[in-house]
């Protein structure tokens, strides 16, 4: 039996604590419930997440591909010089969702595809290669951007799916049977000096008979002291 | 000169082969002084990429040197594509801040400009110190569009005056083929202007915009500006029926998937066109135009083969990307 620490076995202990396991079994329930939730929405994340990591390698593996088919059309500085071209950087805007009470970051790009004539180039001496090359790495950097949000998603839901078991357990195993076990003592406790009292009280009760017994017996012993006497 | 240069069923071979071992062949080649020069700088692709370009500067002045008069005009003229490559490269390396060093190595010094005024114009300290330096020459209107922003006007402008200045140049000559070699000047821009409708229609961009990008000249100029921001599947059927709709009609179709096959099979034409074409007056500059096609051609084989072996391509990748003819 765990008793909670510095209980006072008292009335008003025992009825706030019978406050508080209500309050702890249903705060239980609740978040029994989102964890569940949030296990759902994990294994749905979870989904998502491995097809864009599939994606994301296949582009990666496409763009580099089509890089090498570049190198090999127009030559390696040709292809850094093209790279090194582009003037407008693609931006990155950052918001956040609400899953469950669990933030999530919501990323949007702009400017990631741009039209051929945008990326800095002459299109007359260059070769499609370049542009396919071009085409395969602005498609990858938005497979990049959306795996950072469904990855950041997965792993603030496991942060969150982690700590919503810990305080389940922690409830369902510790802080409930606690609480449990803390009213049963004080139960106890109060029956013990419930019990007590009432020997207590029949000692007292036994002591006032037997005093009273005692003081008629005085009074019945004087009153016959007195009649002798006046005799 | 013809037997110098590798012939097409080697290409199958050299498939086969990993990149020590193209090093080694190319070695049994034209290639072996290059080879053996630069191997004690660089190894594997590098070594045979620096190597082929090395020849191909040295087989081309070598061409200037043998040639006199008219020929020697209009060889120097259609070469002067080396100087506008040696001056994209240098503006591109000064553009991202390359070292001279680094933009040496791939400067193909087979044009007008030599390699100390290249040297010297690399050591720059800005592009617009290269383009200041440049002040004065045939190159100065086109990089005057530089604004200082984006390289791709000057890029274009100095191609467009390269093709400018090559019809010209063919236009007005008396020679022997004369008017054959003009066909392929004008042929060959058709197809570079081609090749960039089939890049632009495919992305779907906008006919005025394609049509600033289009270089000026050749034979089927107009029509191929009329083709201009028409959605690819009309533009394709729209290419039936014209010469070098034979080259690609197998795979031009509306959902192609790259544009950089059509690119190699339009280039393995022009090769062809301009093969069939040197036979006809051995004794004028037709067969040495047909040499220099061929030989750059098969300098970008070699380059595609090598880089697409050493990155780990597919041989059947390497090979949609090799311009046979």
């Amino acid at each position: 039996m765990a008793v909670i620490r510095g209980t006072k076995p008292t009335r008003a202990v025992l009825i706030q604590l019978r406050r508080r396991i209500k309050v702890a079994q249903s705060g239980h329930e609740l978040l029994k419930m989102k964890r569940d939730g949030l296990m759902i929405e994990f294994f749905e994340v979870l989904t998502k997440a491995k097809t864009i990591r599939q994606e994301l390698v296949q582009d990666l593996l496409i763009a580099e591909q089509r890089l090498n088919m570049a190198k090999g059309a127009e030559g390696s500085v040709a292809i850094k010089s093209v790279s090194f071209a582009l003037q407008s950087e693609p931006s990155v805007e950052l918001d956040s969702r609400n899953i469950m009470g669990v933030v999530v970051p919501k990323i949007t790009a702009e400017a990631v595809h741009k039209k051929m004539y945008e990326r800095g180039y002459g299109i007359i001496g260059t070769s499609a290669s370049i542009d396919e090359a071009a085409d395969a790495f602005e498609s990858l950097v938005d497979k990049i951007i959306s795996a950072a949000e469904v990855e950041t998603s997965l792993l603030k839901l496991v942060d969150d799916i982690d700590s919503t078991k810990r305080r389940v357990n922690a409830l369902e195993f510790k802080v409930i049977p606690d609480i449990k076990d803390t009213i049963r003592f004080i139960g106890f406790a109060l029956e013990e000096m419930d019990r007590d009292n009432v020997v207590r009280l029949k000692k007292l009760k036994a002591k006032a008979v037997k005093r009273a017994k005692e003081e008629e017996a005085a009074k019945a012993a004087a009153a016959a002291a007195a009649e002798v006497g006046s005799v | 000169m013809k037997t110098k240069l590798i012939p097409n069923e080697m290409y199958a071979r050299m498939l086969s082969m990993d990149v020590t071992e193209i090093a080694r062949y190319l070695e049994e080649t034209q290639y072996k002084e290059e080879i053996d020069t630069l191997s004690k700088d660089f190894s594997g692709s590098e070594l045979v990429e620096h190597a082929t370009f090395s020849n191909l500067a040295k087989t081309y002045r070598k061409l200037q040197e043998v040639s006199i008069d008219e020929p020697r005009f209009l060889i120097l003229e259609y070469l002067r594509r080396w100087d506008v490559w040696n001056i994209k490269t240098i503006l591109r390396g000064k553009f991202y801040g390359a070292s001279s060093e680094e933009i040496m190595k791939y400067l193909v010094p087979a044009g007008e400009l030599d390699v100390e005024f290249l040297e010297g114009l690399t050591r720059k300290d800005s592009v617009a110190e290269v383009i200041q330096a440049l002040d004065g020459t045939d190159y100065s209107p086109a990089l005057a569009q530089y604004d200082g922003v984006m390289l791709s006007s000057v890029e274009n402008a100095l191609d467009k005056l390269y093709y400018f200045r090559m019809e010209r140049a063919v236009g007005g000559t008396l020679s022997v083929g004369g008017g054959l070699l003009l066909k392929y000047v004008r042929r060959e821009i058709d197809i570079r202007n081609l090749i960039t409708l089939f890049r632009m229609n495919r992305a779907g961009i906008e006919a005025n915009i394609i049509q600033e990008n289009l270089i000026p000249g050749g034979k089927l100029h107009d029509e191929l500006s009329r083709m201009a921001g028409q959605p690819f599947g009309e533009f394709i059927r729209g290419l039936e029926g014209y010469p070098f709709w034979g080259a690609i009609s197998d795979i031009a179709t509306a959902d192609l998937d790259s544009i950089s096959r059509i690119e190699a099979r339009l280039k393995g034409y022009l090769v062809r066109y301009a093969w069939a074409i040197s036979n006809y007056h051995p004794l004028s500059i037709l067969p040495v135009l047909g040499y220099i096609v061929s030989k750059e051609t098969e300098v970008g084989n070699i380059r595609k083969l090598v880089l697409g072996k050493s990155a780990g391509l597919s041989n059947e990748l390497i090979e949609e990307q090799m311009v046979v003819a």
